[in-house]
């Protein structure tokens, strides 16, 4: 038997946005600049904007998506992994949306952090004139509680 | 015969370096993910938060690096699916080597395990990836 309370039952909640998100030739540009190479010159997007996009037009902030799990953001979510299936490359002037919810939040004793909780949520992006997704990613962030180390 | 049919497992991909993490690029970022957060924008938040003396290269950018290399590797080609976990922190100034190696070829589709190195500290960032030819 742990001795500390069960995480947030948070499982389910909509991270559905309703903002949309295009991908401009001009910060495609400065980010492929920004990580070392030239933008491709075919209108693909660097496939990194998986992260940012989904990010950004996501229907919670990061610090949003925090609170949902009753945890301040100022404390210091840890990215544990990410992970993406591409359907579709990403296109450069192309409207997209997304959609998506928290998958789980699961508390542990963590040798290191004490007790940290750890999130699992997914989002998917679409074309904003609808249809099916063209990417799904799985996100993991590590929320230590510091709260509640012994 | 596919083009892929010239890789094999076992064969190492040419590594993608960043010399020197720059503090510009993360405060760039910053705006690319709408996320202001002060570690990677202001050395004394991250000394107040005893997160090291130098700031923090935002997580994707790693993962950036890595796709960097993917592509370089495989000109023309398109990302399936690529997974990493976040191991360590990648600091202002650090250098980068992204690298991989093929694990399986299957039809057009090439399998690889990937890792993202730091001087003086080992591997910060590694995963896997799925490359369709």
């Amino acid at each position: 038997m742990e001795d500390f309370p069960p995480a947030p039952d948070v499982a389910g909640t909509s991270l559905d946005g309703t903002a949309i998100f295009t991908i401009s030739a001009d910060e495609n540009a400065a980010l492929c600049k920004s990580t070392g190479v030239d933008p491709a010159s075919d209108g693909t997007a660097h496939p990194i904007y998986y992260y940012i996009a989904t990010q950004v037009a996501m229907g919670k902030t990061v610090a949003g998506v925090c609170e949902t799990c009753e945890f301040d953001v100022g404390d210091g979510p840890m990215m544990g992994s990410s992970g993406v299936r591409f359907v579709q490359q990403l296109m450069v002037g192309q409207d997209y949306k997304v959609t998506g919810e928290i998958l789980s939040l699961v508390r542990k004793r963590s040798r290191k952090l004490g007790v940290m909780d750890v999130l699992t949520y997914r989002l998917r992006l679409h074309p904003a004139e609808g249809g099916d997704a063209v990417l799904e990613t799985d996100n993991v962030w590590v929320l230590p509680r510091k709260e509640l180390a012994a | 015969m596919t083009a892929a049919s010239t890789i094999k497992a076992g064969y190492s991909l040419p590594p993608f370096v960043i010399e020197s993490v720059s503090p510009d690029a993360m405060r760039d970022w910053s705006v690319f993910l709408a996320d202001p957060n002060p570690i990677h924008l202001d050395v004394e938040v991250v000394k107040g938060k005893g997160l090291g003396d130098k700031r923090i290269n935002q997580g994707p950018i790693n993962v950036a690096y890595m796709m960097n290399m993917l592509m370089a590797a495989f000109p023309g080609c398109r990302i399936e699916s690529i997974d990493s976990r976040f191991l360590d922190n990648v600091y202002e100034g650090d250098r980068a080597v992204a690298s991989g190696e093929v694990t399986a070829v299957e039809g057009n589709r090439v399998s690889c395990n990937l890792k993202l190195d730091v001087d003086g500290r080992g591997t910060v960032n590694a995963g896997t990836a799925t490359i369709i030819f």
